[in-house]
């Protein structure tokens, strides 16, 4: 046994040997490694989740870019590149402007009206009441029921004669009986029209705003809040300044789905008035629909769909920064 | 010894005997199969599979499905599914279908007939069109445009829904008001009757009755969309004004802002409930109010679309056309039912109550099943020589495809009853209409 052993180190012969390993040698057993096989090991779990999106989501996204610069036609095999063309053409639409419009307003409003309503109801089933259980599994109905069975009932309950609420509010004294100038038509006067899809987007979906919030709710600790009671917090304070930090996250997912399902939203508008009366109600989606399948138009459907992608991208990329960012 | 000559025969030789007899046999097959109603051989053990809409008369499916469908699928050995989904998801199904190469056989359209938009991916269906017009003394003028495209056809019409006047015999009466013969009587009947509590209402709004209503009004009054080539506009002109003109005077005077969120059934109830003294509607509304209000019903007539100004009647109805994708395994069955299912017009009109009318004169005859017994609905049987479809009078052309599913007319229409100046109506329906020729020209 020499010194060198006798310290631990490798043979002076031994130690050339190892000098003179070749370099290859070391490439070849990089994935060998254990970091690499890690690597390798995680994406191969993630390649799965990577492909469904990639199939799923990218294909028909990439496809519906394809159609919106195409002359793509339902009867049509073929389709030929058009550039911007279709595009221009929705620009110089009228119509439209109008269904921009009325989508942002759409949005815009069912946003407010959902918050205000999801944020009541998740505090109320926070209560500790009788038959909690009952309720909150009753209050996802809107949200579960088929959307064609429950616009159909709204459309029942809209109609210019035999509406309930106009019954219900005549019987109160608040409106004059049918056939009077006070008497609302709800789906025949522009913007009673364009209000009343919205509530029923709302009465819809504001049950999925109440679930999310009341996800965040019980997820923030009961220290926190006594804290900032004893603290001399009001209840406002309280969700200002406690809760809704902490529960921005979730806050920011909820917003995040809830704008694409408004956006998206076809059935609603195209089941209670097909964007009537005379577009007082059209949005993008229903507009899209009317010119891509129902008039055969591929291309210029598509392109009217996707019009609002610009203007959602950079809100959707601020929104996930800003997620990121508090992450962190 | 000279060369063999060619034997002199008589002007028969092998081939031209095969081809006689080949066609003699095979004509023969074929009057016997029609004088059976039997299919050919090789269908037999084949699936053939139908897509139609709901029938507004739930009883005329029932016995589609259950007992016409299934004699003919027993009597040649064929295996029918028949699919139905409401008429308005029709065009989506069929774009569906068309894009994944698979599907049903055959596909229905109701209204919007969509034969020019894809007849590149549908079956030349000529010779049974051509022979079912033969067979049954020959097609109104208005069928051929629906399913032609360059002389060829390529869907079999096989009815079409009307749209008559139903107006209230008792309240006419009272008001000592004449029957809604012209266009003009129904306007004085509805100022009449409207202040008495009975108003009248054709839909301001977009589906499917206002782009009928409004353009058998529009006709009517001597207005056109487009020249009989279907190639140019004429919505720009001085009858259209004048319909327009009609239409707002008609809302103000005799209608209230309901007729702006109606749909296709909604004036169906507006009879039924007792309130509306005429309607322009289908015949359907007539039944509904036969089912729910008797004594409504015993008082509503129906007669005959409204004359305009110069006398002239143009009733705009909905068609009904049947055609087979190219991608169709079974093209043979498909054809055979659709020969069939023509030859058995007759008992589709009686199974539907009268709402399935002829395109096929033979069976237009008087007296027509059902509506030829009913002295009320006799008048029905006078409509089959003042029936226009879209596009009137050029065919059903893609942009008018495109002008109908975009609910341009009825759009004209809605903004002269809410206010705006007929010029700028016709301005902007002009510009609507431009655009969308322009871009189907240039394509």
């Amino acid at each position: 046994m020499t010194t060198a052993s006798l310290r631990g180190g490798p043979e002076p012969t031994a130690r050339a040997a190892v000098v003179s390993v070749p370099a290859p040698a070391a490439a070849r057993v990089w994935w060998r490694t254990h970091s690499a096989q890690r690597k390798v090991f995680g994406y191969t779990l993630l390649a799965p989740a990577a492909l469904y999106v990639l199939l799923l989501v990218g294909a028909p996204f990439l496809f519906s870019l394809w159609l919106a610069v195409s002359d793509a036609n339902v009867g049509d095999p073929v389709a030929r590149f058009i550039g911007l063309e279709n595009f221009r053409a929705a620009w110089e639409m009228d119509t439209f402007w109008i269904a921009f419009q009325n989508s942002v307003v759409f949005l815009v409003v069912a946003a407010i009206f959902k918050s205000l309503l999801g944020t009541s109801l998740a505090f109320l089933l926070l209560q500790q009441f009788r038959g909690k259980k009952l309720i909150r599994g009753l209050v996802v109905i809107p949200f579960t029921l088929p959307i064609g069975i429950s616009v159909l009932s709204w459309k029942w309950m809209y109609d210019s004669q035999f509406s309930v609420i106009n019954w219900a509010l005549s019987r109160v004294g608040l409106i004059g009986a049918y056939g009077s100038e006070s008497w609302p038509i709800w789906l025949g006067q522009p913007h009673l029209a364009l209000a009343a899809c919205i509530a029923v987007n709302v009465w819809r979906t504001f049950p999925f705003s109440a679930i999310v919030l009341l996800a965040g709710f019980t997820a923030v600790p009961l220290e926190v809040i006594d804290a900032a009671k004893v603290d001399g917090c009001t209840f406002m304070q309280r969700f200002r300044h406690v809760v809704v930090p902490m529960i921005f996250p979730i806050l920011m997912i909820g917003f995040l789905f809830d704008t694409v399902f408004t956006l998206s939203d076809l059935s609603v508008v195209y089941f209670l008035t097909q964007g009537g009366p005379g577009n007082a109600s059209k949005i993008l989606p229903v507009l899209a629909y009317q010119i891509g399948i129902q008039a055969g138009n591929l291309g210029r459907g598509a392109a009217i769909a996707l019009f609002l992608v610009p203007l959602l991208v950079p809100a959707l990329f601020l929104m996930l920064r800003n997620l990121k960012r508090r992450e962190w | 010894m000279s060369d063999p000559q060619p034997v002199k025969t008589s002007t028969l030789n092998r081939r031209k005997f095969l081809t006689v007899a080949g066609a003699g046999v095979a004509g023969g097959s074929l009057l016997t199969m029609l004088e059976a109603r039997q299919a050919p051989a090789q269908i037999k053990g084949t699936t053939l599979r139908i897509l139609q809409w709901s029938h507004f008369i739930p009883a005329y499916d029932a016995w589609f499905d259950n007992v016409f469908v299934k004699e003919w699928g027993e009597k040649n050995g064929v295996k029918v599914r028949v699919d139905h989904i409401p008429h308005l998801e029709l065009p989506a199904r069929m774009a569906a279908e068309f894009a994944a190469g698979a599907g049903h056989d055959i596909i229905h359209n109701g209204s919007s007939i969509l034969t020019r938009l894809y007849y590149k991916s549908l079956v030349d269906i000529s010779d049974i069109y051509e022979q079912a017009g033969k067979k049954h003394g020959g097609w109104i003028p208005a069928a051929r445009p629906l399913v032609s495209v360059e002389g060829r056809e390529y869907g079999m019409p096989m009815f079409y829904i009307l749209l008559p006047m139903l107006w209230r015999k008792d309240l006419f009466d009272q008001a000592g008001l004449k029957p809604p013969d012209t266009w003009e009587l129904a306007r004085v009947a509805a100022r009449t009757l409207k202040p008495k509590g009975h108003p009248t209402g054709i839909q301001f709004s977009q589906c499917a009755d206002a782009n009928l209503n409004w353009r058998s009004l529009l006709f009517s009054f001597g207005g056109a969309e487009a020249d009989p080539s279907g190639e140019h506009i004429l919505i720009d002109s001085k009858e259209t004004r004048e319909a327009l003109r009609f239409a707002k005077a008609l809302f103000d005077e005799g209608m209230t802002a309901e007729v702006f969120s109606w749909d296709d059934a909604s004036d169906n109830r507006f009879l039924a409930s007792g309130v509306g003294c005429w309607i322009h509607d289908a015949i359907s509304a007539y039944r509904t109010t036969e089912d729910t209000n008797p004594p409504v019903f015993a008082n509503t007539q129906i007669a005959l679309e409204p004359a305009g100004p110069n006398g002239k009647r143009v009733s705009v109805s909905a068609a009904n056309v049947y055609m087979i994708w190219k991608f169709s395994k079974n093209q043979q069955a498909a054809k055979e039912f659709l020969t069939y299912f023509t030859d058995s017009d007759r008992e589709g009109m009686i199974q539907s109550r009268g709402y399935n009318m002829p395109y096929l004169t033979g069976f237009a005859k008087k007296p027509m099943p059902i509506i030829g017994a009913d002295p009320k609905m006799q008048i029905l049987q006078d409509f089959p020589n003042i029936v226009a479809f879209y596009g009137y009078p050029g065919p059903f052309t893609t942009p008018i495809q495109e002008v109908v599913n975009l609910f341009v007319l009825p759009d004209m229409f809605t903004r002269i009853a809410r206010g705006q100046n007929v010029e700028d109506v016709v301005k902007w329906g002009m510009g609507e209409y431009r655009r969308i020729f322009a871009k189907h020209k240039t394509a």
